[in-house]
C-alpha cells in the first residue's frame, strides 16, 4: 500500500497543530460556533444528535494491521469502545470530545491516517472496489489510480468549494462491487476493441432525494488522462454547478438540467486546454505510484487441500460459511474472505475496539497484514491461504464476525438513522435488526441467494435504498416512523433504482412485509438460480403488490 | 402554546443538556426531566439564558422543544427528542457483544 513520503507526514502534523489552534480559539470563545464550523467539518468533524461524530478517511477502503490497531486505540480511549464503517469505506466514531480530536487526529497522523476531505463540499474519500488487486474479474488493479486520485484531490486548491460534496468511485473489474453508478463520478476500468486499458468514465450518479444512475460521457478514456479529465469535469461543475438551492447543488442536477450532451461537450471543450497540462499521468510517474501496489510475494501452492475439503464436508456451518463468505483469488492457492459485520445484535458496520484488535491479529496472522473495508459496510481479508481457512473460520466465529450471509438476505447496508444521526426522521438500525432476526435459519438465506436490502433512516439515502433489490426508507408521518419499500433497485453494473411499491408500512409491520416479498420470489423463480432481481424484473410489480396490499 | 424547554450541545463535549434557571441563574443539566420548562414570558427568559451561554461558549445551537408534563419530570414530545434525551434505542456494541456471549 501507499506509503507517506516525508511532506505528505509533515502535511499531516501541520493540519493537525492547526486544528488544535483551531480547537483552542473556539473553547476560548475566539471563534464563534459559525466561525469555527467549517474548520472542523474539513477536519471530519460533525455534531450529530448525540455528540460530536468523527469521520475518519479510510483510501480506497485499505487499512494496514497497525493502521486497524490505531482505530481499536481511539475506540478506547476517546470514544465508548466501537467505531462504525460507513457505506464510503471510511470509519466513523460517534462520541468523541471537542478537546480529544487534535489528539485523536495526531494518533492517525502516526499512522497516515486522517479526516481530512471527510466533510464539507469538497472531494471525499475516493472509494474502490474491496477485492482489487485479488480479483479473478479484473481488468486492471484500480488502487494506483486511486491513488492519484487522492494525492491530487487532497487539498486541491481551486475544488475547496464546490457547489456541494464531490465523491468519486473507481472499478478495476467486470463487476462492479463499488457501486460506481451512483457516485459523481465513476471510473470503471475497462479495455477497448484494440485491447487497451482505459476508464468508461460515468458522471452525474447519486442518491439523496433525486436519485440518478450516473451517464457514460465517455466510453473510453485513455489511463494517462485520467487526472486532467477528472479535472475537467470539475472545472465545468465548480463553475456551472447551482450554489442557490442546496437540493440542485449536486453534478447530477447539472448534468440532468443542461443535458447530457451538452455536458459532455462542455467538458470536452474543456478538456482540450488542459489535456496536456502537468496532471497528464507520465509512465514514469504511474510506475512510481504502482509500484506501492505490487503483488506480494505469493507463495506456489495447489488450489486444493485436503484439509479444507474434509472440512467442507463434515462440518456444515464451515461450509455454509465457505459457501457464503470466501471468493476465489486471482493466485492459486488463496482465497477471499469477507468478514461478516452483520448480526442481529451488532449494528450493521459496527465494530468494537476488541473487534478490530483481534482483526489486525487475522490479518497479520493469516492475511499479510492488510485489511479493506467494502461499500457493504463488512470487511475482507485478502490474501488467505486455502489451508489456513479452518483456522482462521474457527478464530472469526469466536469473534462473531463469521456470519454467513455475504451478499444475502440479512447483510443489510444500514445508516445510523435516527438513533445517531441529526438529519434522520426514523430508526434504521433496530429494523435491520427486527429482519436479521426474522430470517436467522441459514437454510432460508441460502434458498434465498443473492439478494440485497439497504435500509435509509431519511431521504437522504446514506443506506442506499435506492439500489437495493429491497429498499426501506424511514420518514416521519405525523411523528410516527413509517416505512417506504422500493424494489428492483441495484448497485452493481446493472445499476438500478428501485420503484416505490406503494404506501408505507408502520415499524411493527415492515418485517412481515419483506417477508412476503420474498415469499412472491419464491413462489414464482423460475429456479432457484434465478435471483429475487431477476425474478422481480421479470415479473414486474404486480404480484408483489397484491400480496403486500391486496 | 405548548411547554417548551431549552436543548443544546455542550461545546466541549458535544453531548445533550438542558437548561434550568434557577432563580435567574442558567445551568445546563444531561436530564430533561430537570429542565425548566415554560411558555410565553418564562420560554423568553430562558431563550435568553440559552442565548447568553452561546455566547459564553457553554452549548452550541440552543433551541426550544417541545415538553409532556409527567409524574417523572418533562418528556419530550416527539421521537426525534425522546432518543436524544435518552440515547440510542439500540445496544451499544460492546453490551450487544457481552450479551450475546452470555446468551450463548
Amino acid at each position: 500500500m501507499y506509503q507517506y513520503s516525508e511532506q505528505d507526514h509533515q502535511l499531516l502534523l501541520e493540519r493537525v497543530a492547526q486544528f488544535r489552534g483551531q480547537v483552542e480559539r473556539r473553547v476560548k470563545g475566539d471563534l464563534s460556533e459559525e466561525e469555527f464550523k467549517h474548520q472542523r467539518l474539513r477536519n471530519g468533524l460533525y455534531l450529530q444528535l448525540h455528540a460530536y461524530m468523527l469521520r475518519v478517511a479510510i483510501p480506497y477502503g485499505l487499512l494496514s494491521s497497525d493502521q486497524m490497531r490505531t482505530l481499536a486505540h481511539i475506540a478506547r480511549k476517546y470514544d465508548k469502545g466501537y467505531g462504525h464503517f460507513s457505506t464510503r469505506q471510511n470509519i466513523q466514531y460517534n462520541w468523541p470530545k471537542l478537546e480529544d480530536v487534535p489528539d485523536i487526529l495526531d494518533d492517525l497522523a502516526k499512522v497516515e491516517m486522517h479526516a481530512i476531505q471527510t466533510s464539507g463540499n469538497c472531494i471525499r474519500n475516493t472509494t474502490s472496489d474491496p477485492l482489487a488487486g485479488v480479483a479473478r474479474d479484473e481488468v486492471e488493479d484500480p488502487r494506483p489510480y486511486c491513488e492519484l486520485i487522492r494525492q491530487w484531490s487532497t487539498f486541491h486548491p481551486e475544488f475547496n468549494f464546490l457547489p456541494r460534496k464531490f465523491k468519486i468511485a473507481v472499478s478495476g473489474a467486470i463487476h462492479d462491487r463499488a457501486a460506481v453508478a451512483v457516485h459523481d463520478i465513476g471510473l470503471r476500468l475497462i479495455k477497448n476493441d484494440n485491447g487497451e486499458t482505459g476508464f468508461e468514465v460515468l458522471v452525474g450518479g447519486g442518491l439523496g432525494r433525486t436519485p440518478m444512475i450516473g451517464k457514460t460521457i465517455r466510453p473510453f478514456l485513455p489511463k494517462q488522462d485520467m487526472l486532467t479529465y477528472l479535472e475537467a469535469i470539475l472545472r465545468v461543475y465548480n463553475q456551472l454547478g447551482r450554489r442557490d438551492n442546496l437540493y440542485k447543488a449536486r453534478i447530477k442536477i447539472l448534468v440532468h438540467e443542461t443535458g447530457e450532451e451538452k455536458f459532455r461537450e462542455l467538458v470536452e471543450a474543456e478538456w482540450e486546454k488542459i489535456k496536456t497540462s502537468g496532471l497528464f499521468i507520465r509512465d514514469e510517474d504511474f510506475a512510481w505510484i504502482k509500484g506501492f501496489f505490487k503483488d506480494p510475494e505469493y507463495e506456489s501452492l495447489p488450489d486444493q487441500d485436503g484439509d479444507y475439503e474434509n472440512l467442507l464436508l463434515s462440518n456444515p456451518d464451515f461450509a455454509r460459511w465457505a459457501d457464503k463468505n470466501i471468493e476465489l483469488h486471482k493466485q492459486p492457492g488463496y482465497r477471499i474472505v469477507y468478514l461478516s459485520l452483520k448480526t442481529a445484535h451488532q449494528p450493521p458496520g459496527d465494530v468494537t475496539a476488541d473487534q478490530m484488535d483481534a482483526i489486525a491479529d487475522l490479518a497479520d496472522k493469516y492475511s499479510l497484514g492488510q485489511i479493506r473495508t467494502t461499500h457493504r459496510q463488512n470487511l475482507v481479508l485478502s490474501d488467505v491461504k486455502l489451508k489456513d481457512l479452518p483456522a482462521l473460520w474457527e478464530e472469526l466465529v469466536a469473534l462473531d464476525l463469521a456470519t454467513p450471509n455475504y451478499n444475502h438476505v440479512t447483510d443489510i447496508i444500514s445508516c445510523p438513522g435516527l438513533d445517531y444521526c441529526a438529519l434522520a426522521t426514523a430508526r434504521s438500525i433496530p429494523i435491520s435488526q427486527a429482519i436479521t432476526e426474522r430470517f436467522d435459519d441459514h437454510d432460508y438465506v441460502n434458498d434465498l441467494g443473492d439478494v440485497s436490502i439497504n435500509i435509509s433512516g431519511c431521504i437522504n439515502a446514506c443506506g442506499h435504498h435506492h439500489v437495493a433489490n429491497i429498499g426501506i426508507l424511514g420518514v416521519n408521518k405525523k411523528g410516527t416512523e413509517v416505512y417506504q419499500l422500493t424494489l428492483g433497485g441495484s448497485a452493481r453494473e446493472d445499476a438500478a433504482i428501485g420503484k416505490i411499491i406503494g404506501p408505507a408500512f408502520e415499524a411493527d409491520q415492515i418485517v412481515d412485509a419483506i417477508d412476503k416479498v420474498l415469499s412472491v420470489y419464491l413462489e414464482n423463480r423460475e429456479d432457484p438460480e434465478e435471483t429475487f432481481l431477476t425474478t422481480y424484473r421479470r415479473l414486474g410489480q404486480p404480484l408483489f403488490k397484491e400480496r403486500l396490499y391486496g | 402554546m405548548a411547554l417548551q424547554v431549552y436543548t443544546a450541545s455542550l461545546l466541549k463535549e458535544g453531548l445533550v443538556a438542558y437548561l434550568t434557571l434557577e432563580n435567574g441563574s442558567p445551568s445546563w443539566t444531561p436530564d430533561i426531566r430537570l429542565a425548566t420548562a415554560g411558555t410565553d414570558a418564562e420560554l423568553e427568559a430562558l431563550k435568553l439564558a440559552a442565548e447568553q451561554s452561546e455566547l459564553e461558549n457553554h452549548v452550541v445551537a440552543p433551541y426550544a422543544i417541545d415538553v409532556l408534563e409527567t409524574e417523572a419530570g418533562y418528556v419530550a414530545s416527539t421521537k426525534r427528542e425522546q432518543i436524544r434525551a435518552s440515547g440510542p434505542t439500540i445496544r451499544l456494541p460492546q453490551d450487544a457483544v457481552r450479551a450475546s456471549r452470555k446468551a450463548a
